[in-house]
């Protein structure tokens, strides 16, 4: 260790290191039971919760340390000799460490996902376990064995889900365009235009926007329904409540048009283009990205929004969506030992159309663009 | 026809700071003007606010007649070069160029035409397909020019175009500019900062300081007869040598005693002072460079000096040299002129006698600043 400023950063990396070696411990001997203890207060589900808690830090830990280990690397004098012989062996080993804690974070933050894709497919016993693939009790008591099959999808779409995924598919899609509309004309107007209010504007949705929205829930839900509104017409009343507010998520995507140089507006008016035409033409291809990001973040909201959507739609299931409904699944421990795996199918069904969205628009965020078109 | 004329045209900001004060300019069609101060004097703001870009605060800006304080920028009929290009990186040459005749949803046919036209008379048909970030800083101030070009406005406005570019880019730019505007034959509004661009490129300069006109007239005008002080300092590189000193009349002659020396102010300007019956008194003396001659020894009117720096510029030197009184000259000496020996002799610390002809002095009144002749 020849520089003070790493002890930091290697201290928090042997903290992390410990810990995260008790949750995987704690992970396997689920499985490979290899110490008992009392499994009372560890379910799943707070195993999970661990680990993901547990990856977040160890990628804290991994920048600090990658950081650190870079820089004691470009301490040593580049020679041109040495330079032409390849990395030096400082910079090799800290890209060896660097690559094995991540895939140390990457198999952590994929074995939930993992855990609930098999148990979706786990036929029987279809309550919540805490084994994956073999019950180690199954050698002491007779038929507990294991199987696994298409069931719960089956069940699944026999069900109301169909239902709950179409509402809430709907919503989704509605609130993404208009959200999109309204996030990057506020963004848009806010970065050009310049008038009296805009300042105390941008403060006040700012200090608004720290207040939690569960505090209009209800009076919320009162205006909906004297609208007429909730219950079976949840769904535009959903779709209202979320779209509302959209206005106030201007931050990041006026960030980025502050970034687009003022005077490709001016050239493209001085050329014959209204301001929704500079919009459009000009500024909208440049923002790529974030137009992407808006997108997406306004179509992933509805998915999971469980609180408002059970307070609104309230008893009437035609108009639950699908975060309601598969709670529901779970809401009582006879409803939880029988749905549980299909619980689990649910979620994978919920969680496909967004990772297709994000696989086909990854191209999009890699594009890099006005890089030298407008000089400084 | 494109005449613009600005009438007490005012820019004041939000937080009451002046940027333009009552700007009354008359531009006849197809005059090249160029707007030309220092940094901050107001001619971007004058030229933004005759573009729309700017909202105009008081008075009127008037294009072929017509009142546009209130038109958008589009429906002004003009084109703007932008002093950082301002090309649209996502598209190429080609559409960057195609952009504002697409939207007047003219046929394919003919945008290719002039697009390719104006490509030709810039010399970049070759890069027509690459984005704007395949080329140099050149390259794109003439996509810039060519996207200009290709609207066929009754105003062409230009914003610094010239200063992101190299010195030597520049003189070739500003070559192909004087050429530019022959072909289009059209009215040019020119902003720069750089005096010589200035004075090569303008029919008129529109001389600017703090958001006033100091001085609008041709180069040789502003050059040979500058108003005040301050048109005097910034036209002409290196600047004008000014002196504090005495003019004495005796009788019909006047004389200028700069530290020591009696020289007699000859010529027109001599008659001039007459005709308007100046009084001796002190005054501001300037002396251009250029005008100075350089002596090797002392003469009824030489001034006795000391070389301080001496800048060798080529086919001439700048020699810096200041006399007893303190007073700062510099004197511009064609190397030609001098045998090896003189050459050798300028040294930092050298004694020299500098002079200036009796034709070449200009007069300013030490409070006003004015001049007192024109």
């Amino acid at each position: 260790m020849k520089n003070k400023n790493q002890l930091p950063a290697l201290i928090l990396l042997v903290i992390g290191l410990v810990v995260t070696a008790g949750g995987l411990f704690l992970f396997i001997n689920r499985f490979v039971p290899m110490w008992s203890f009392s499994h009372k207060y560890m379910t799943d589900n707070a195993i999970f919760a661990m680990l993901g808690i547990l990856g977040l830090f160890l990628g804290i830990v991994a920048l600090l340390l990658a950081r650190s280990l870079r820089k004691q690397g470009q301490e040593v004098p580049s020679d041109t000799l040495k330079q032409h012989m390849g990395l030096k062996a400082t910079a090799r080993i800290s890209n060896t460490v660097i690559y094995v804690l991540l895939v140390i974070i990457s198999v952590i933050w994929l074995a939930p996902f993992f855990c609930i894709v098999v148990q979706s497919f786990r036929v029987n016993p279809t309550g919540m376990t805490r084994y994956l693939f073999q019950n180690p009790d199954a050698a002491l008591k007779e038929g507990l064995t294991i199987r696994f099959g298409l069931d719960n999808y089956r069940r699944l779409f026999a069900g109301d889900f169909p239902r709950w995924y179409l509402n809430t598919f709907i919503i989704a899609v509605v609130v993404a365009a208009v959200q999109t509309i309204i996030v990057l004309c506020m963004s848009y107007t806010l970065s050009r235009f310049r008038f009296k209010l805009r300042k105390p504007l941008m403060q006040f949705m700012l200090i608004l926007g720290m207040f939690p929205g569960m505090l209009t829930m209800i009076i919320l839900y009162q205006v909906l329904k004297d609208v007429g509104l909730a219950g079976a017409n949840a769904m535009p009343g959903l779709i209202l409540v979320y779209v509302a507010s959209s206005g106030m998520g201007y931050y990041v995507s006026k960030g980025f048009f502050d970034t687009i140089p003022k005077s490709l507006d001016e050239a493209a008016r001085i050329d014959g283009a209204t301001r929704a035409q500079v919009l459009y033409k000009i500024i909208l291809p440049l923002a790529k990205p974030i137009v992407i990001y808006t997108v997406l973040t306004a179509f992933m909201g509805p998915w999971g929004d469980f609180v408002f959507a059970k307070y609104v739609t309230g008893v009437t299931p035609e108009a639950w969506n699908v975060a309601v409904g598969l709670q529901q699944w779970l809401s009582t421990t006879t409803n939880i030992s029988e749905n549980y795996t299909m619980f689990c199918a649910g979620g994978v069904v919920v969680a496909i159309p967004v990772v297709i969205l994000f696989m086909c628009l990854q191209k999009y965020y890699v594009e890099g663009v006005t890089g030298g078109a407008v000089k400084g | 026809m494109a005449s613009v004329k600005l009438t007490n045209v005012k820019k004041v900001y939000d937080n009451n700071v002046v940027a333009v004060h009552d700007f009354n300019l008359d531009i006849k069609d197809k005059e090249f003007v160029v707007f030309v101060g220092p940094s901050g004097c107001g001619k971007s703001t004058t030229l933004r606010m005759v573009a729309g870009l700017e909202e105009i605060s008081g008075g009127t800006v008037e294009i072929d007649g017509e009142v546009v304080n209130d038109l958008q920028p589009k429906d002004r009929n003009i084109a703007m070069v932008f002093q950082n290009y301002a090309l649209y990186p996502h598209m190429s040459v080609y559409d960057n160029i195609a952009f504002s005749l697409r939207l007047q949803k003219m046929p394919e046919d003919v945008i290719y035409s002039k697009v390719t036209n104006a490509a030709e008379i810039l010399g970049i048909t070759e890069y027509l397909m690459r984005k704007p970030r395949a080329l140099s800083g050149g390259q794109r101030q003439r996509v810039a020019i060519g996207r200009a070009m290709v609207r066929d406005s009754k105003v062409f406005l230009m914003d610094e175009p010239l200063s992101n570019l190299d010195a030597k880019l520049r003189n070739q730019m500003r070559a192909e500019i004087i050429l530019l505007r022959q072909k289009l034959n059209t009215t040019f509004i020119y902003v720069t900062h750089d005096q010589t661009e200035a004075m090569t490129l303008g029919d008129r300069i529109v001389i600017m300081k703090d958001g006033f006109i100091q001085q609008v007239g041709t180069p040789a005008e502003v050059f040979e007869m500058p108003t005040n002080l301050f048109v005097a300092e910034f036209i002409g590189a290196p600047k004008m040598n000014i002196v504090k000193t005495d003019l004495v009349r005796e009788g019909n002659r006047y004389f200028v005693t700069p530290c020591g020396a009696k020289i007699e102010v000859t010529g027109e300007k001599g008659g001039l002072l007459n005709e308007k019956n100046v009084k001796g008194g002190p005054v501001l003396l300037g002396v251009r460079p250029e005008h100075m001659k350089l002596a090797f020894e002392r003469g009824e009117n030489t001034m006795s000096a000391r070389l301080e720096v001496n800048e060798m510029m080529g086919s001439e030197l700048h020699l810096h040299v200041y006399t007893k009184d303190g007073a700062r000259w510099i004197v511009r000496v064609p190397t030609i002129d001098l045998t090896q020996e003189q050459r050798r002799s300028l040294v930092n610390g050298a004694q020299v006698y500098i002079t200036f002809e009796g034709k070449v002095m200009h007069f300013f009144d030490p409070e006003t600043e004015k001049n007192l002749i024109y």
